[in-house]
């Protein structure tokens, strides 16, 4: 910063905008709510009063066309799934997804003898955060999304990828 | 209240319950034939409970097992007079075993005949029996003599067609479609057989003994985990 201080009047905070934006984007992730499960009842838990997403800057969407982050809520079969990749598709860029809950991340309980249950949401889409548990509770759904929110600031999307 | 009035209600009730309906309606004050109404109805509640009672009673003297031989009997011969040679097998005392071949008719039968009058359909399933045969199995209510009983179809493997009830029973029409997907019978003259649950291009019958999965779907692989218990 030295080269630029004091050069301005007070009031004037001088950043790079590739940082800008990616702070912008950190703070306000909607998310897609596709609750397919039990787990669903603790994305509604976080997002409600007590546990408060909103303070977070995080706010439950109902169209893929206006969220930035899909939450994954539970168990995803095969006829679903073709849903989810086609949702997921209509959603706008930059987008994130996490996979909630065991069934999201692995085929839970149905891992061994579900013929019809998805192995995993990361086998039809890319996933960015996973949350364990069955179904995990609202604060393992926060403490992932604030993860979620340290990626995408570690993000630079004006920078050019070199290598 | 005073006393000439309650016995003037007493009185009323007491014909009324007999069968005589003007000694209520004869009764000149407004307030008194009110009360004397509800009087009755109190009355006649009363008197249904005792009449329930004493039937139980009568039940109970019976043993059950008896009451269903003599019902699944009953039903059995009443189909086979009407339907010569549609029971497949020995007469069973907790199930009829039917052939496929009359099945529309004979559910028609079951369903308007007066002395039967099995109304609702509560349960249609399918069982693979192993051996390279399918049944499938319906369980049958009556809402006027409370009376349940069970209907198996056995069909080979190789051609397993049953004629679809449908058109008698409104409801299987999805309890059909759900035996379809899952085990693969067809029922012939059904009006809309699609898969229910699993997707409409999926391939096998799930729960069929042989059922293997299907290894993608729509590129999508499915793991098949063959170690651990099984």
């Amino acid at each position: 910063m030295g080269l630029l201080e004091n050069k301005f009047e007070d009031n004037i905070i001088v950043e790079k905008l590739d940082k800008l934006i990616s702070w912008s984007r950190s703070t306000s992730p909607w998310f897609f709510q596709f609750g397919t499960a039990c787990c669903a009842i603790e994305m509604m838990a976080a997002a409600a009063s007590r546990h408060d997403l909103m303070r977070i800057g995080i706010i439950p969407r109902s169209s893929p066309r206006q969220a930035d982050v899909m939450i994954v809520a539970g168990t995803v079969t095969m006829k679903m799934a073709l849903r989810v990749k086609k949702l997921y598709e209509q959603m706008a860029d930059p987008k994130y997804v996490v996979a909630m809950g065991s069934c999201a991340t692995s085929g839970g309980p149905y891992w061994q003898h579900g013929y019809h249950v998805l192995k995993g949401v990361d086998l039809c889409i890319p996933v960015d955060v996973y949350v364990p548990g069955c179904p995990p509770r609202p604060e393992a759904l926060i403490e992932g999304l604030i993860k979620l929110q340290e990626q995408i600031l570690e993000n630079r999307p004006l920078t050019r990828k070199t290598g | 209240m005073s006393e000439d009035k309650e016995k003037l209600i007493s009185d009323a009730v007491d014909k009324a319950l007999k069968g005589d309906k003007e000694a209520i309606n004869s009764i000149e004050d407004r307030v008194t034939r009110a009360k004397a109404k509800a009087a009755l109805v109190k009355a006649q509640r009363n008197q249904t409970t005792v009449n329930e009672d004493s039937t139980e009673a009568n039940s109970e003297e019976k043993p059950n097992k008896n009451q269903k031989l003599e019902l699944c009997q009953i039903v059995a011969e009443n189909i086979e007079k009407k339907f010569p040679k549609s029971i497949d097998g020995e007469q069973n005392e907790k199930w009829i075993q039917l052939k496929p071949e009359n099945w529309f008719e004979i559910a028609k039968f079951l369903k308007s005949d007066e002395g039967l009058l099995f109304d609702s359909l509560q349960c249609n399933t399918g069982v693979d029996l192993g051996e390279g045969f399918l049944e499938s199995r319906y369980n049958l209510h009556s809402m006027k003599h409370l009376n349940n009983i069970e209907i198996r179809i056995k069909v080979s493997i190789e051609t397993p067609e049953i004629p679809s009830v449908e058109q008698v029973w409104r409801v299987a029409n999805w309890f059909e479609r759900e035996t379809y997907d899952m085990f693969g019978i067809v029922f012939s003259s059904h009006s809309d057989l699609r898969r229910i649950l699993l997707p409409e291009d999926w391939e096998g019958w799930p729960l069929r003994k042989d059922y293997e999965v299907q290894e993608t779907y729509h590129g999508i692989v499915i793991p098949k985990v063959k170690e651990g218990w099984e």
